[in-house]
């Protein structure tokens, strides 16, 4: 099953919507992480979706809990 | 109650926009074409490249297809705040919202927008982070619906909710004004701004066929303040027969009006022309004119 995956070049100018702080981009997951916002961004389809709204509460301390 | 500058309800406009993209209209984007059409042949007046540029409100990227390879635009970066519709834009989009933006400072060389603008509801906060994604000396260039837009329907749904529901409410969202709008520019710290308004008036077969193509291009009321729930039909009924009494032409067919503002700025650099200081000339106006120079009285100055 052929899955689109996210461009780098795109990571590499994205930041938190909220904090404008720095994302780390979690591939297992395929989830942009804000560390300050405590907030995981889900990438659908290879297409990051940055809304506050769809984003899920992460705990900081384990940012990849499932 | 809900804040004060809250005039939209975000989650609206994206399922707004989410149900226009699946139903993929190719009639009802005739408005969004000829817009798009208007602000590319701006873009072709500017001679600069952009290597790296933003669209937002990219819908399902209509206007995109024409912005690759255009102006110099090596990449172009789209977002929509409708993950359905970022998803069909192809290319590199993202989901992402006018009013949080998620770029790095200073990347791009280019931000264009047509016609999402107008389902703002922070404006100047979504021109501030627009101008800080600019790279010095980045075009900021946008297309947003202007007050007039939709006149004759906003005037038909007022009176018919009046005649049939005993009061009012918002029903075609409140729109920017060309006045207000350059100070925003300003205040977004663009430099160079300029507004500029063209009226649009586009003829429908009937008032319902209006309706249903404003629904398509996923335009529908997202005002907070809107009554619950859906129009009641006798309103609706009784809000076409008074578009049709008001404005139709002989043949039955009725004027629709489009105001499009278009919004230009650049991200300050040093390279810009700059305004000189008061006082600051070195030769006299009265003199380039050859022309007599008399003091003004004081008299009109109030003690």
């Amino acid at each position: 099953m052929s899955k689109r995956t996210v461009d780098p070049k795109l990571l590499e100018i994205l930041v938190c919507p909220l904090t404008k702080g720095p994302l780390r981009y979690d591939s297992d997951a395929d989830e942009l992480i804000s560390e300050q916002a405590g907030l995981a961004f889900p990438i659908r389809d290879g297409i990051p979706i940055m809304l506050i709204d769809e984003a899920r509460t992460v705990d900081s301390d384990a940012p990849s809990a499932t | 109650m809900t804040d004060s500058i809250t005039v939209f309800n975000r989650r609206a406009v994206r399922r707004h926009r989410d149900r226009a993209a699946r139903g993929g209209g190719e009639d009802s984007d005739l408005l969004f074409r000829e817009s798009a059409e208007r602000l590319l042949d701006r873009l072709d007046d500017v001679t600069r490249s952009f290597p790296l540029a933003l669209e937002f409100g990219c819908r399902s990227g209509e206007m995109g297809k024409t912005l690759r390879g255009r102006s110099g635009i090596d990449t172009l970066v789209q977002c929509d705040l409708s993950e359905a519709m970022a998803a069909q834009a192809g290319g590199m989009a993202l989901a992402a919202d006018e009013e949080a933006l998620p770029f790095t400072d200073a990347v791009f060389d280019l931000v264009i927008g047509n016609l999402s603008l107008h389902w703002v509801n922070d404006l100047p906060g979504a021109l501030i982070q627009m101008r800080r994604a600019l790279k010095p000396d980045g075009l900021f260039l946008a297309a947003m619906f202007g007050g007039d837009t939709l006149i004759e329907l906003r005037q038909a749904l007022a009176e018919a909710e009046i005649a049939e529901e005993d009061g009012l409410s918002p029903r075609v969202s409140p729109m920017a004004e060309v006045r207000d709008l350059g100070g925003l520019l300003q205040r977004a710290g663009l430099a160079l701004p300029v507004v500029d308004s063209e009226t649009l008036t586009v003829m429908y077969p009937d008032p319902m066929a209006l309706m249903a193509d404003l629904r398509a291009m996923g335009e529908t009321n997202a005002a907070v303040e809107s009554r619950k729930g859906f129009t009641r039909p006798a309103t609706l009924a009784a809000a076409a027969a008074r578009y049709s009494d008001l404005f139709a032409t002989s043949d039955g067919a009725i004027p629709v009006t489009f105001q499009i503002i278009t919004l230009t700025g650049w991200a300050p650099d040093a390279s810009q022309q700059q305004p000189l200081q008061p006082g600051s000339a070195t030769s006299r106006l009265a003199d380039a004119l050859d022309a007599e120079e008399h003091p003004l009285p004081d008299k009109a100055r109030p003690t």
